[in-house]
């Protein structure tokens, strides 16, 4: 009605956001999965050209899902050496997006185990709500206030979908889930989240669970 | 807010602004797009939520980041380059060796377990060369012990009774002396009559010193010594060896009493033997068995029954001097039949004593005559190979059948340990149940708000 098709693809990362992604993809460069072939073959540079595409990327998917940036970082760079150990087994049948963040999301898992036992039994320190990026405006903290409020697999459904871009099959497979799950959970969550947004003061405690 | 009998599932709308739609479903949803008012809203919700979502930026990775994964990176480049399979198959082979070690560990354990288990082959023989020298060994002095105070004690009142009558003592001395030679063991070497002679002399030495003026007769009689050796001897060659000593046996004339031969499987033989030798063969019996092999200890006591000796000598004759006087009586005297049934029954009595007497000096003669020796024959034990080992197949059956058999064994083990142990396990996990499902119910729950 108001836009074009291309409109409707939504806000994303990999498509909008150049200036964060580092280097963008050379055009007529080899794609990610001829790239870790190569690696995979002994070339250094094609890895240095993929840690190029995907730092930014790697390192967003964990600080969004980590409180600590410093743990943000140890895991990305936790994710990139294991795709180093792993690069010799790496096989060209999936996308290598899916199967870094197929990586990554089982570091992160690991992670947040341990953490939960750490908290389990040793006790968490107060997650404090992370500081606002200066030059942060309220409608983001507010937005991150609204996440933080989503189920948590609905949450992370609707990451993976809007910030790392994975197709619904992708996600599916990543979490383990059947796709008609991925789908709904993914249209609760939009839902959930635009209600969130706008009536932002409801008092917050047990709704995340029930959210919708 | 959406109604149910809308032709386009809202789901539909939010795939098709994800792009996963289908090309023909694309289309027909997006001309549905353009019309419906309602769709067009959620479609706008749809956008307003990512558009806010992308405010959520997140800061450039850390520099730091970049440096360590890329010097990793060529450096596992590098490693790639030489040898990329290299890992794989270290960590196979590391494996493979370590797993072999610890199975060569648990086989050593368990064969050792079952070989040390293993009862030993016990060959016995036992080998009487002179069957009727046992029983008479034996035999004496079982007679000799049961009453040695009663005997005494009637020595003393024969002796009484042979001083009152002197003259009968002295007449039959010439007949005692001949008896004691007469009674004395069918000698099976020339030496025993010496001695029977030197018992005799002291026979008459200490019974009627007075009456005799043979003065051979007072030589001193050489000690009296039952001797007793204990020999152990290392051999080289077992079956030589044991030849060798049925040979120095024979040829001293002695026999063994009794012979036991243990053969274990792969270990040393013994052989322990108690010889009976000649006295006056000993030392050479001696030095022949020595020369078997190495001695690795001896010992030799000899016991002194000199005084013994002499002391049932003279209860002996004593003993056959009152007879004589009783025969005396009952040939002689006339009375009444009460009176001689009475010294026939001293008689009977009187006899038996002698014969019992008789049985126990000459088991100390034997013990005398024939020195013991305690043998014990070691085989200096050589590990060799054993041409009766089972064959190559013979041991792989049995290796498989007691493979199949412990197999068995371990599932009827299980069996029991899961029938015994089964009901606590149970009860355990009904306990444990409800603390466990608890820290579970928290663990999720700090999970998922982490």
């Amino acid at each position: 009605m108001e836009d074009a098709l291309p409109a409707f693809v939504l806000h994303s990362e990999a498509v909008n956001s150049a200036p964060m992604n580092g280097p963008p993809i050379i055009p007529g460069a080899e794609t990610d999965e001829q790239l870790m072939q190569a690696y995979a073959q002994g070339r250094s540079a094609a890895f240095s050209a993929l840690f190029a595409r995907y730092r930014q990327p790697l390192f967003g998917f964990f600080r969004r899902r980590v409180p600590d940036p410093a743990h943000a970082e140890e895991l990305a760079q936790e994710t990139f050496l294991a795709v180093l150990r792993a690069a010799s087994r790496y096989q060209p049948t999936a996308l290598f997006r899916t199967w870094l963040y197929a990586i990554a999301f089982k570091i992160l898992r690991a992670h947040r185990r341990k953490a939960a036992f750490r908290a389990t039994f040793l006790g968490a320190p107060r997650e404090l709500p992370e500081p606002a990026a200066p030059g942060s405006l309220d409608v983001e903290v507010m937005m991150r206030q609204a996440v933080a409020r989503l189920d948590a697999l609905d949450r992370e459904v609707l990451l993976l979908r809007e910030f790392e871009q994975l197709s619904y099959a992708e996600i599916a497979s990543l979490l383990a889930l059947p796709l008609n799950t991925v789908r709904s959970r993914l249209f609760r969550a939009r839902l959930a989240l635009h209600s969130l947004l706008a009536a932002p003061h409801v008092p917050a405690a047990p709704a995340s669970k029930e959210a919708l | 807010m959406i109604a149910t009998s809308h032709p386009v599932a809202p789901e539909d709308l939010m795939a098709l602004l994800d792009g996963e739609l289908t090309a023909e479903e694309a289309q027909s949803v997006s001309a549905h797009l353009d019309h419906c008012a309602e769709c067009a809203s959620l479609a706008q919700q749809f956008r307003a939520v990512s558009q806010s979502l992308s405010t959520w930026t997140v800061p450039a990775a850390p520099p730091a980041l970049k440096e360590t994964v890329l010097t990793q990176a060529t450096q596992a480049a590098a490693s790639a380059r030489s040898d990329r399979t290299t890992p794989l198959v270290f960590w196979n082979w590391k494996t493979l060796a370590f797993g072999g070690a610890a199975a060569a560990a648990i086989v050593l354990a368990v064969g050792s377990f079952l070989f040390t288990s293993k009862p030993a082959q016990i060959v016995s023989e036992r080998q009487m060369t002179e069957p009727q020298a046992n029983p008479q060994s034996i035999a004496a002095p079982a007679m000799a012990t049961p009453k040695p105070q009663v005997a005494m004690a009637e020595q003393r009142e024969m002796n009484s009774l042979a001083a009152m009558d002197s003259r009968v003592a002295k007449d039959s001395n010439g007949l005692f002396q001949g008896a004691a030679v007469m009674a004395l063991p069918s000698p099976p070497m020339p030496n025993q009559a010496s001695f029977a002679t030197g018992a005799s002399a002291r026979i008459k030495g200490k019974g009627i010193a007075a009456s005799t003026g043979n003065a051979a007769s007072f030589a001193p009689a050489p000690p009296m010594i039952a001797r007793t050796v204990s020999l152990s001897i290392v051999v080289r060659d077992f079956s030589a060896a044991r030849g060798a000593l049925d040979s120095i046996i024979a040829r001293h004339q002695g026999y063994s009493a009794q012979l036991s031969v243990t053969t274990e499987q792969n270990a040393q033989r013994t052989l322990q033997d108690s010889l009976r030798i000649p006295t006056s063969q000993l030392a050479g019996a001696l030095a022949e068995l020595k020369s078997l092999g190495r001695v690795e200890y001896e010992t030799q006591t000899g016991e002194e029954v000199t005084q013994q000796h002499a002391d049932l000598a003279a209860r002996l004759q004593n003993s056959r001097e009152t007879e004589q006087r009783l025969r005396d009586i009952l040939a002689q005297r006339t009375g009444k039949i009460e009176d001689v049934l009475q010294v026939e029954e001293e008689i009977a009595r009187v006899r038996g004593e002698i014969e019992r007497m008789e049985a126990e000096q000459q088991a100390l003669e034997h013990r005398v005559d024939f020195a013991t020796i305690d043998l014990h024959l070691t085989e200096e034990y050589k590990e060799q190979f054993n041409s009766t080992t089972p064959s190559a197949s013979t041991q792989m059956r049995n290796a498989f059948i007691s493979g199949m058999r412990s197999a068995a064994a371990t599932l009827l083990g299980l069996v029991l340990f899961i029938e015994e142990a089964g009901p606590v396990i149970l009860i355990w996990l009904l306990i444990l149940a409800g603390p466990a499902i608890l820290l579970w119910r928290r663990f999720r729950r700090l999970h998922a708000s982490a």
